[in-house]
């Protein structure tokens, strides 16, 4: 029996959430930074900013509309949700599955919960066999018994849980037909939504051998208020938890879901919290790497120590490859998986042409040439350890300075500069794209270990492009940590000010540039090695003259620079 | 005292198991407190729990000599939240069965999440009765007699039987 007072109401509930707005967001921090059209910073261009920026947002206008592409097509990827935009969509959901299979709301979400809340999932099935899905999820027809209940009021009817006579009206069931009163009704389903956690979603009539679903009609007209919340929150996790497309931001208390349809492999998103994450693995953002090497590259951090000691004391280094190898079947003819070098066990000898190496030789090279390696595997993996360490370090500083220079220094500046705050948003930009940076260079290192040693020619491109960004983050991060201060006591609107913030901008669009080679390069296997050798790094090093005031590397065909504008010194003494 | 609001459900389930008593069990409430039960099982006829001997049903001297040996005693409580939640049974005689420990905790799913509200202590112990009947060694309590079950039944069986007779003589 369903009073039709109780349909209405969670009706009402349907479209109270349907009042907000879709908001998305993805931040491209390898872009220019600068395509929102809105800034600030571009409108206010004539009274601010000094002649010789022409250039430099002729430049940024081009990136731009590239830009905007890229990030309309990434935004497409990826969508942030709130709870509320989540009820929406979820609503939508259950209409679509009600109105395509002719069923209550009620039923179609009792549906989607059982197959993920996937709508073509649920007409897929139903459409191959209806009553086998009723039978699964326990969607019964209903029956002659409920019926009969509802027109006579007055009949007594004893409660199949308390024992306790009630007349009709105070009796009720799901459609299966089997009969408890209303207080029954309530304790049973408040014990479930307060002991089963997410499985009172599941909840059946109490007849043991009835497996009628209970839905939330049912729900709502009997559990109490606390109780109804709780169990759409559960439906909300549900939703969001079982849905193959959605999961919730990992950051401890944000309530937002990040819904993701990309397909190419990348996996980083940015929640409206700002907390950056790759979606496939719910670490943190870690591009260029891919999820399995930071898998493997966490869990050895966290158990290096004692792995160092293993394979010091059970393994060796393949001669060739110096990975370390553990013994594991009876004879010595090893062969290396991973370079297939053959060797043997004992001698560490090459195994071709190898006869015995029982004699014993004056203390030749083979333990110290094994605890070398050993020593030199260390070594490799405690450099490149620490230069990640040190960058997640510096990110996370990065990242509260960002937040405390907002905060603070931004009011100090507007006083002393006389410029309003909203004018200040390039130096959120610069420290934004420094944390960014940071971020990536971290992760470069780690991809560094594993690049394998027997391809120098990728592992010098590698290098280059790590360098090269390395030292453009290093003069952002000084000139927006170090050179910023400078402005904060000094009183009035200094033509310096100006120049700072050119330099910045510049610094910015120029490292920003920096990084998306690097990454780029590194997410494609650095396959241009491969295929032109390093001839087009070369060409684009020799043609280029880097600006001494941002670093950005301008064709040599231009004297002055693309983004700041300052001229080519040593051109100009040639 | 606890057992003045003894809700409806229990007072009505208590007589009725001792007016119409299931065939082969017992339960009489405890006089200090009417949500502990003292429960009787008679091993079913059939099994290595059959009784040998003559029994009188404690709490209906009417219902007459039958055998004895094979009475195993249990004990059952029902706590605050019956019927939402399920009744605690144990059994105090010990048994050589695979799906009861040496505590005499019973691995029954309609005692743990099967559990409904529906369901009743009479239900409960015909349930434990039938397991007597059935033992389960693919979902076990006690691993050594589950591995003793599967791989030589007959031997298993045996000392059922022999524990039956040590154990529940129903003296």
């Amino acid at each position: 029996m369903i009073p039709s007072s109780t349909t209405s109401l969670a009706m009402d509930d349907v479209h109270r959430s349907s009042d907000s707005v879709k908001v998305e967001s993805t931040i491209n921090y390898y872009s220019d930074g600068f395509d929102d059209s809105e800034d600030p910073l571009f409108l206010s261009d004539d009274d601010f900013v000094g002649d010789d920026d022409g250039a430099a947002d002729a430049l940024l206008e081009d990136i731009k509309e590239d830009e905007i592409d890229l990030l309309k097509q990434k935004q497409q990827d990826c969508k942030i949700l709130s709870t509320t935009e989540l009820r929406q969509r979820m609503e939508q959901d259950v209409a679509q599955v009600s109105s395509v299979l002719s069923v209550s709301k009620f039923e179609a979400s009792i549906l989607l919960r059982n197959y993920n809340w996937s709508v073509s999932k649920v007409s897929d099935a139903w459409f191959t066999d209806e009553s086998a899905v009723r039978e699964k999820v326990g969607l019964l027809v209903k029956t002659v018994i409920s019926c009969g209940i509802v027109s006579n009021k007055r009949k007594i009817i004893i409660c199949g849980i308390c024992f306790e006579s009630h007349t009709s009206d105070r009796i009720r069931c799901a459609d299966c037909g089997h009969l408890y009163c209303e207080i029954c009704w309530s304790i049973y389903i408040s014990t479930s939504i307060n002991n089963d956690g997410a499985g009172c979603l599941m909840l059946r009539c109490p007849d043991p051998s009835c497996h009628a679903a209970i839905g939330q009609d049912m729900i709502d007209s009997l559990a109490s208020e606390e109780d109804r919340k709780k169990y759409s929150d559960f439906l909300l996790r549900s939703y969001v938890e079982d849905n193959r497309t959605t999961k919730w931001c990992p950051a401890p208390a944000c309530e937002y879901a990040v819904e993701f349809s990309g397909a190419d492999g990348i996996f980083d998103v940015t929640c409206r919290c700002l907390t950056s994450f790759c979606w496939n693995c719910e670490e943190e953002c870690h591009r260029p790497m891919d999820c399995e090497t930071v898998r493997k590259w966490i869990s050895k951090n966290s158990s290096e120590s004692e792995n160092v000691n293993y394979i010091l004391a059970y393994c060796k280094p393949c001669p060739n490859c110096k990975r370390p190898i553990e013994k594991n079947h009876g004879c010595m003819h090893m062969t290396c998986r991973v370079c297939r070098n053959e060797f043997c066990w004992l001698c560490l000898g090459p195994w071709k042409g190898h006869m015995n190496c029982n004699r014993y030789m004056e203390r030749t090279d083979s333990e110290d040439k094994r605890k070398k390696m050993a020593k030199e595997s260390l070594e490799k993996y405690t450099h490149y350890f620490e230069r990640w360490d040190a960058n997640r370090k510096s990110k996370l500083k990065a990242r509260a300075d960002h937040q405390r220079v907002k905060d603070e220094e931004f009011k100090k500046l507007s006083l002393s500069q006389d410029i309003p705050e909203a004018h200040f948003e390039f130096i959120s930009k610069a420290w934004l794209q420094v944390v960014e940076c940071r971020r990536a260079l971290e992760w470069s290192y780690s991809y560094g270990y594993y690049l394998p040693d027997n391809e120098p020619a990728k592992k010098q491109f590698f290098e280059y492009l790590q360098g090269e960004a390395e030292s453009t983050l290093e003069k952002l991060h000084n000139c927006v940590e170090s050179e910023l201060k400078e402005f904060l006591d000094v009183d009035g609107l200094s033509k310096k000010f100006s120049e700072f913030r050119t330099k910045l901008v510049g610094l910015t669009t120029v490292t920003g540039d920096y990084f998306e080679k690097l990454v780029r390069a590194l997410e494609n296997g650095l396959s241009d090695v491969n295929s032109h050798g390093t001839k087009g790094l070369e060409e684009e090093v020799e043609d280029c003259w880097c600006c001494d005031r941002c670093t950005y590397a301008n064709p040599s065909s231009i004297r002055s620079c693309k983004v700041c504008g300052s001229l080519n010194i040593d051109n100009v003494n040639e | 005292m606890a057992n003045s609001n003894l809700p409806r459900r229990i007072i009505k389930e208590t007589q009725r198991l001792l007016s119409e008593p299931a065939p082969g069990i017992s339960a009489s409430p405890s006089e200090d407190n009417m949500r502990y039960f003292n429960v009787m099982i008679l091993g079913p006829t059939q099994s290595p729990y059959e009784g040998l001997g003559s029994w009188r049903s404690p709490s209906t001297s009417s219902c007459g000599v039958v055998e004895t040996g094979g009475v195993f005693k249990l004990e059952l409580f029902l706590p605050e939240e019956y019927p939402m939640a399920a009744p605690k049974v144990r059994f105090l005689t010990k048994i050589y069965h695979p799906n009861i420990d040496k505590l005499g905790r019973i691995c029954l799913d309609i005692l743990k999440d099967k559990w409904s509200p529906a369901l009743q202590i009479r239900t409960v112990l015909l349930s434990i009765q039938a397991l007597l009947s059935a033992p389960n060694p693919d979902d076990p309590l006690s691993e050594n007699i589950a591995k003793h079950w599967k791989t030589k039944e007959a031997e298993a069986v045996e000392t059922a039987k022999e524990w039956t007779r040590l154990y529940a003589s129903g003296a």
